[in-house]
């Protein structure tokens, strides 16, 4: 009973609360941030200013870059706390693998996974897509491995040290590319005039194209290493 | 209109599950959907029914949706993910120590 009392409570309040937003999006101006401002100007000159065809990959890489680079220190962040927390015991092997027909429809798919996530990577100024979201497709071929195939087959292939270098070699490029700004162009983290070509060319628009290699490898990695800290503590009592 | 309604309807059930429900994996469940609301709304707010922004070759667009909001949502995806992992990395080893999840359960934060 008094579980139920404390429902109806917090329903009530829940539903007063949503009818008080819903009040005050009925006073929200409409949408104005085409019409003036940042927004505008990236519109117009983005393509200029940075020779990227994807506006949105020329704010994350070129003109908001700093913010990128935090992100990427969040994963950094999140990845350390995570091993910290689950690796007192390292153990190479958790889970068995599924059967002998997944693995060979596996086996056949997977290079074709790789493709399609270093084609989303690679072409990040020019379609939608870019580091992050590679990197995560990148991830998904690790996490399929250890499912399918057990995590030992991940273990010997991609071992976490190699899943270590990727990550922090990813992070220096974004790091290194940084400080050529300095060197070259002056600013942290600006674009390199040198490496401009035509655009719509898969090697074009500055530095975006190696800050999005360097940006996929981190991610990918380290969303790799996350899955494999997590599954090894949950399929422990199995062996 | 209908943004505003639907992003409130998720808002509310992610909050609910955020502090009716005692299996702490559900309050994750339910921090990501207030996340997941909020993205929904940022993105909605700011379609004015033009193309993505993205320019194509030998083709000149002249209306297209705010990039900002998008790349902003993306930042936003990415700490949800961390934060959503690290959370149950936590619930792992906290069902490890004292084995459970129910956090009405849980020994010292009983009052």
């Amino acid at each position: 009973m008094n579980k139920l009392m404390k429902k109806i409570m917090i329903s009530v309040v829940l539903t007063g609360v949503a009818f008080a937003l819903y009040q005050n999006f009925s006073l929200m101006p409409e949408y104005q941030g085409l019409n003036e401002g940042l927004s505008n100007y990236i519109i117009k000159s983005g393509l200029n200013d940075t020779g990227s065809l994807n506006l949105i990959t020329a704010v994350l890489y070129d003109y908001r870059a700093f913010d990128s680079l935090g992100e990427s220190t969040v994963i950094f962040g999140a990845v350390s706390g995570i091993v910290l927390i689950l690796s007192r015991k390292m153990l190479p092997v958790s889970s068995k693998g599924l059967s002998f027909i997944v693995k060979r429809a596996l086996g056949i798919m997977t290079p074709f996974i790789a493709l399609f996530g270093f084609y989303v990577i690679t072409h990040g100024h020019l379609t939608p897509g870019g580091g992050f979201q590679g990197g995560v497709i990148l991830a998904a071929i690790s996490i399929i491995f250890s499912i399918v195939y057990g995590s030992a087959f991940d273990y010997r292939r991609y071992s976490p040290q190699t899943k270590t270098l990727f990550e922090t070699g990813g992070a220096l490029t974004f790091l290194g590319l940084g400080l050529a700004g300095i060197l070259m162009e002056g600013a942290f983290l600006q674009n390199l005039g040198f490496l401009t070509a035509e655009t719509g060319t898969l090697i074009s628009a500055g530095s975006i194209p190696y800050i999005n290699i360097g940006v996929g490898f981190k991610v990918g990695a380290g969303l790799a290493i996350i899955f494999y800290s997590m599954i090894q503590k949950t399929f422990e009592e199995d062996f | 209109m209908f943004n505003n309604l639907i992003f409130i309807i998720l808002f509310m059930l992610g909050f609910y599950a955020l502090i009716m429900k005692t299996n702490l994996i559900k309050n994750v469940i339910g921090l990501n959907l207030m996340e997941a609301a909020v993205f929904f709304w940022v993105i909605a707010f700011s379609d004015i029914g033009g193309e993505v922004a993205i320019h194509k070759m030998g083709e000149e667009v002249t209306k297209f949706n705010d990039p900002v909001p998008q790349a902003l949502t993306l930042t936003g995806i990415v700490i949800g993910a961390s934060t959503a992992a690290l959370l149950l990395t936590l619930i792992i080893e906290l069902n490890k120590f004292s084995g459970t999840i129910d956090r009405d359960q849980l020994e010292g934060l009983n009052d």
